[in-house]
């Protein structure tokens, strides 16, 4: 588990800048900053797990908040139900686009991408909408010990694990692994890619909404910034881009590292300037790690 | 002689790199037809001219994006490797006309540097592309924030000025540029060893390795190209908005790859042409051109944007499916 190790080290870096306190408002801060990334990121997990990549999940997440904001005002249930739907149904154009027009993934997302981004635009052309603020209090507050956003995090994660634990989680994992393989001994294929499409749509409307119930509005270039991040947030956490590896706790360890690098900053007094530097830096490291670690486990093999 | 390589070129050419620019360069004629419908003047050379003069940034940000992705591989650090080959030059020349031509081997060499760190971590740390460059658009973006302490300084000079917004007669120079590097690039591509290598290599690594073509180095020069390709497009996009400014090349990124898949090269490398990403650079221009005479919101599009590149894909893929 190279993604608990490295968020580990983070974390101790991170307690010993701020002088060994790690506060409940700490607690709080981190899993609000982790979550929306942690959803997109567990969404994008599910697409690499069938060698795929999604890069529509950003706007995904643009749309579905900016909708919800939209729909606040009108009824509060409408507007989840309503934004959970439009991730199901965002996910199921990409999954046709790949499944049933066999199109490559990167491509096909790539495309939708930019449609989900015109219709976040024209849906709200300018940050605004309305979040009931009681909402917004809830989703923020909880008790001490145990706040909301921490619940909601480890709820999200305990959900994508019981997908994997369950035959299609199996499947996926098979798919990713060895499609040929995977279809000779009789996994539906179609039916899983499309299924991890789906999830991938729904975890991003997600995060999309919890981003604009946490910020109190709806905007429509939000999600930007999530398109690379959800998949470094994935990589980091283990997940393979050929298929097939990597586990949702990884994933949210992932997104914690990625999320603690800011705070770590602040503290140690660098300018937030070397945010992305570092973020690249963890990037690049983690994988080319991984790849030495292989080789050089190769070369034991070969000599014994 | 000229005929043996003519047909062993004919032969490395699959249908859709034929047929994909001439299906766009059809939709870009029916574009500007339109376009002259709409508005008086449009289709008047003088507004082709200025047109093209815009597809050129993007054309000369897509030639990296052919190149790389000729291989099977993608570059998405592009965007901070414009931008920070921008902000380095000029900061490092402040606008001064005898400091140009350390501004330009500061701003190449980084940009150049940064597509030989990739090319090494794709080829020999075998990371996937897509991470890999994800990574590095990273780090230069942090490089970039930290040399510039989030204040571009300085303006271009008068010179790269002239490159990128002067005329020789109706003529814009950045067009002439344009072209220039096309024939280059598509000469390099078709006409060389390198560039065959780079066919293979994307074509079939194993087939390519077991033929005695140092796979490695290919794809390590490949991004080393593409990575100069996006320091030119910097320094020339200075010269057009006469300074930097951050996020100058987000822009390009999709739309560079956006061209290239229109003008038919494969996302699985192997086949593709330089002169198809050409096209595919003119037609996004003078469809987002046309849009912005329809005075559509950005967000309708952005929308037909997408649904463009979805139905050139569905095109182009019945195109290799058609028998032979």
């Amino acid at each position: 588990m190279g993604a608990v190790v490295t968020y580990v080290i983070l974390f101790g870096i991170d307690l010993v800048l701020k002088g060994g306190n790690f506060s409940a408002f700490d607690l709080r801060t981190l899993c609000m900053n982790a979550l929306p990334l942690a959803c997109v990121g567990l969404g994008q997990y599910f697409v690499l797990l069938t060698n795929g990549i999604d890069l529509s999940l950003g706007p995904v997440m643009s749309v579905a908040g900016s909708i919800a904001a939209l729909c606040f005002s009108w009824s509060w249930f409408a507007a989840l139900a309503i934004a959970a739907g439009t991730g199901l149904l965002a996910g199921m154009a990409n999954a046709l686009l790949v499944v049933r027009l066999r199109l490559p993934s990167i491509l096909a997302t790539l495309a939708t991408m930019s449609i989900f981004q015109g219709i976040a635009l024209v849906l709200l052309p300018s940050p605004g909408g309305t979040v009931p603020a009681a909402l917004t209090a809830f989703l923020s507050g909880g008790p001490a010990l145990l706040p909301i956003p921490l619940l909601l995090v480890l709820a999200v994660t305990w959900m994508t694990s019981w997908i994997m634990s369950t035959p299609f989680g199996l499947d996926l994992r098979a798919i990713g692994g060895d499609e040929p393989a995977a279809r000779s001994s009789g996994v539906r294929i179609q039916l899983a890619i499309f299924g991890a499409y789906m999830i991938a749509g729904v975890l991003a409307a997600f995060g999309g909404l919890y981003l604009a119930i946490a910020t109190a509005i709806g905007s429509p270039t939000i999600g930007n910034d999530f398109i690379l991040l959800s998949v470094a947030a994935a990589i980091l956490g283990g997940v393979s881009i050929g298929g097939g590896k990597g586990a949702p706790l990884g994933v949210l360890m992932g997104a914690l590292t990625l999320t603690i690098i800011g705070q770590l900053l602040y503290f140690a007094e660098l300018s937030s300037y070397y945010q992305s530097l570092i973020n690249g830096l963890i990037l690049i490291g983690v994988v080319a790690i991984g790849t030495g670690r292989r080789v050089v486990s190769g070369l034991l093999r070969e000599r014994a | 002689m000229s005929g043996a390589t003519l047909s062993g070129v004919l032969h490395r050419i699959s249908r859709p790199t034929v047929l994909a620019p001439l299906t766009i360069l059809c939709c870009l004629v029916v574009l500007v037809v339109v376009g002259g419908i709409l508005a008086a003047g449009f289709a008047a050379p003088t507004n082709l001219l200025t047109l093209l003069s815009l597809s050129a940034f993007l054309g000369i940000a897509a030639i990296g994006e052919t190149i790389v992705m000729l291989t099977g591989g993608i570059d998405l650090s592009i965007a901070w490797t414009i931008t920070g080959a921008s902000i380095v030059f000029t900061g490092v020349t402040q606008g001064d006309e005898r400091r140009l031509w350390l501004g330009l081997a500061a701003a190449l060499g980084m940009a150049l540097a940064a597509g030989l760190v990739n090319g090494i971590g794709v080829a020999k740390l075998r990371i996937s592309p897509i991470i890999m460059t994800l990574g590095m658009n990273n780090v230069m973006e942090g490089l970039t924030m930290i040399y510039s302490q989030g204040t571009p300084s300085g303006t271009a000079t008068e010179s790269i000025r002239t490159l990128a917004t002067g005329r020789v007669g109706p003529l814009p120079i950045i067009v002439l540029v344009w072209i220039g590097l096309a024939v280059l690039v598509s000469l390099g591509l078709h006409g060389t060893r390198g560039g065959r290598y780079l066919y293979s290599v994307g074509e079939n690594p194993t087939v390519s390795h077991l033929s005695g073509v140092d796979n490695d180095f290919v794809l390590i020069i490949a991004y080393a190209f593409c990575g100069l390709g996006a320091g030119i497009t910097g320094i020339l996009f200075t010269g057009f908005s006469t300074m930097s400014f951050l996020g100058m090349g987000d822009q390009f990124v999709l739309p560079a790859i956006a061209a290239v898949v229109l003008g038919g090269t494969s996302i699985f490398g192997g086949s593709g042409s330089y002169a198809g990403t050409f096209v595919g650079a003119a037609f996004l221009t003078v469809l987002t051109a046309v849009l912005a005479i329809v005075n559509i919101a950005v967000g309708y599009r952005s929308i037909i944007y997408g649904f463009v590149i979805i139905a050139a894909m569905l095109l182009y893929g019945l195109y290799s499916r058609t028998p032979e």
